[in-house]
């Protein structure tokens, strides 16, 4: 059974629509990141799948029931790290013990609360009677964490965990958050733009912009302004004199268009490339490794623009992808999306 | 010059020799400003909270209303009140006229559009991440209310602050309600007001000082509080 299932949601503010998802679900267990621009709406759907907002239309079922903010099925078992974590006014310790006390559970409360802020790497002798204004932004944030910890939610949200928070605490929070999963099976879902983090350990990541998820994967999005080619294509000339060639129906500028990495073919030289494909002539930047999936993500440059793909480990390994390398994607131009 | 100092001076010694009357004019302001104070909070920090919690259609007519008693003046309460609680008015059976709680009834409504909209502004000032914190760890609406309120306590007591030190300072619903009668509804403030018409500086001054050292206490007392 999935462990969350969306049916038909739009989320609005101020009668702004700003997520709409038709169908999504996420399996219990499992780690899934979520990426995609600022303002795409991850930290809305993360809220969603917190409960602590009530999505404007569609429904939520968690655990295959119906759930809404405040039902008794879910306070207990999700928990969501905000992006803007928000310390209470009192001291480390009252701050982690919070959602114990919410619960009315007090067994091994002071052991609980040690053991949640050494997981953030936080010494409760010396942290636990700290006031709240007396940390350091990395510190409130792993305090934020070790109040959700201490629960030992079934599922644990997790809204950009590393942002504004140095290395050390970056690296503090990874590992607490991936031993809530081992440790007590917890499933997580992690917004982050560290793409390279939830290759490494997320089992499915999903790409949303604009209020939508557009699939798997990270994908390659181009902003306008579009050059008209002819009645059905239009195109966007690249930094390197290339034009990005996509089936195109609309004039608006304001249309960004995306490519499914899927969709995107890799060639070594330029006598491999298929009839009908449009060929963009990029170096090879980065690899990357999805841990779980082991496919392998190849991102290409083309003047300015990153285009990513993946390979399977079989077609990595008959073929030289070094990073410097100069390289053909081919696409067809309607495998293009259009977004508006 | 010279007969300010020598107020000042007769003000310290009718202070330290324990002098009844003065000290009838401090316990009569005490009793009538704890009065006041505990009723507009009572009812005010409820009433601010969910002015700025919660949003119904109004609020902002209701706001409206609120911020404009904040300048009513305190002759004008007086006057309302007195009519109500006269001998022909709607509550004169009461006998409240001309007695502590006559004035402490005034205060109160002297004071509660300042509790209402300081708590008001507190609770909608609130960090806006607040709410989603509370929810994700888990509290439901009951405790989401407490929480929230336990949260703006500084800028509440800040509120109850501001709301004492009109009702302490204030001259013109003791004066009117009161009737400033020596040892039973006579008050600091309506006392100072007397001596200085009377040319008696030193027991006004007396008076003054202690004032001063009320807020001082009070003051220090909450300053003390915010640290916990």
């Amino acid at each position: 059974m999935a462990l969350y299932q969306l049916d038909h949601i739009i989320h609005c503010y101020k009668d702004q629509p700003v997520l709409s998802i038709e169908d999504w679900s996420a399996t219990e267990g499992m780690i899934t990141g979520l990426c995609g621009p600022n303002g795409s709406g991850k930290s809305t759907l993360l809220k969603l799948l917190g409960f602590v907002e009530r999505p404007s239309r569609g429904q939520i079922y968690f655990d295959g029931q119906k759930a809404d903010p405040f039902s008794q099925g879910v306070r207990d078992r999700v928990t969501l790290l905000p992006q803007d974590s928000y310390l209470l006014k009192r001291s480390v310790y009252k701050n982690v013990a919070y959602g114990l006390h919410v619960r009315k559970n007090y067994t091994h409360e002071t052991a609980r609360v040690q053991e949640a802020l050494n997981l953030v790497g936080l010494s409760a002798d010396r942290f636990a009677q700290r006031p709240w204004y007396a940390l350091s932004g990395g510190e409130a944030r792993r305090v934020a964490l070790a109040a959700r910890l201490v629960l030992q939610p079934k599922v644990l949200l997790l809204d950009e965990p590393t942002t504004s928070v140095d290395a050390a605490s970056a690296q503090l929070m990874k590992e607490a958050a991936l031993h809530a999963h081992k440790q007590w099976g917890a499933s997580l879902i992690i917004s982050s733009h560290d793409v390279r983090w939830l290759q490494d350990i997320c089992h499915d990541i999903i790409y949303l912009f604009n209020g939508r998820i557009l699939g798997r994967g990270q994908r390659t999005l181009l902003f306008g302004p579009w050059q008209r080619l002819d009645d059905n294509r239009a195109g966007k000339l690249l930094s390197n004199d290339q034009i990005f060639i996509a089936n195109k129906p609309s004039d608006d500028d304001k249309a960004v268009a995306a490519i499914d990495p899927a969709r995107l073919t890799l060639h070594l030289s330029d006598h491999e490339i298929p009839e009908g494909s449009n060929t963009l002539k990029g170096m090879l930047t980065s690899l990357g490794l999805e841990k779980i999936t082991g496919a392998i993500s190849l991102v290409v440059a083309v003047g300015e623009i990153e285009f990513t793909a993946y390979l399977t480990a079989d077609t990595f390994a008959t073929g030289d992808y070094r990073p410097g390398k100069e390289i053909w994607i081919s696409y067809r131009p309607e495998d293009v999306k259009w977004y508006y | 010059m010279d007969y300010i100092i020598q107020g000042l001076l007769q003000a310290f010694q009718l202070l330290f020799s324990g002098d009844a009357e003065t000290y009838s004019a401090v316990a009569a302001t005490l009793i009538v400003s704890s009065y006041a104070m505990a009723a507009s909070l009572l009812f005010g920090i409820p009433l601010g909270f969910a002015l700025g919690h919660f949003r119904f259609p109004g609020r902002r007519q209701v706001r409206l209303i609120v911020d404009t008693l904040l300048s009513l003046p305190t002759v004008f309460i007086g006057l309302i009140v007195y009519a109500f609680i006269s001998r022909q008015g709607p509550l004169g059976q009461m006998g409240l006229l001309f007695t502590l709680p006559g004035i402490a009834i005034g205060q109160t409504i002297l004071a509660l559009p300042v509790v209402i909209a300081l708590s008001a502004t507190a609770v909608e000032s609130m960090d806006v991440n607040l709410r989603t914190t509370l929810l994700s760890l888990g509290a439901g609406r009951r405790q989401l209310l407490q929480s929230t309120l336990w949260e703006a306590r500084h800028a509440i007591l800040a509120a109850a602050l501001t709301a004492y030190g009109r009702v302490m300072t204030e001259v013109g619903i003791s004066m009117m309600v009161g009737g400033n009668i020596k040892w039973h509804t006579r008050t600091i403030t309506t006392a100072i007001a007397l001596e200085t018409n009377k040319g008696q500086f030193a027991l006004g001054i007396a008076l003054g000082l202690v004032l001063l050292l009320i807020a001082f206490v009070v003051n220090g007392s909450v300053s003390f509080l915010r640290k916990k």
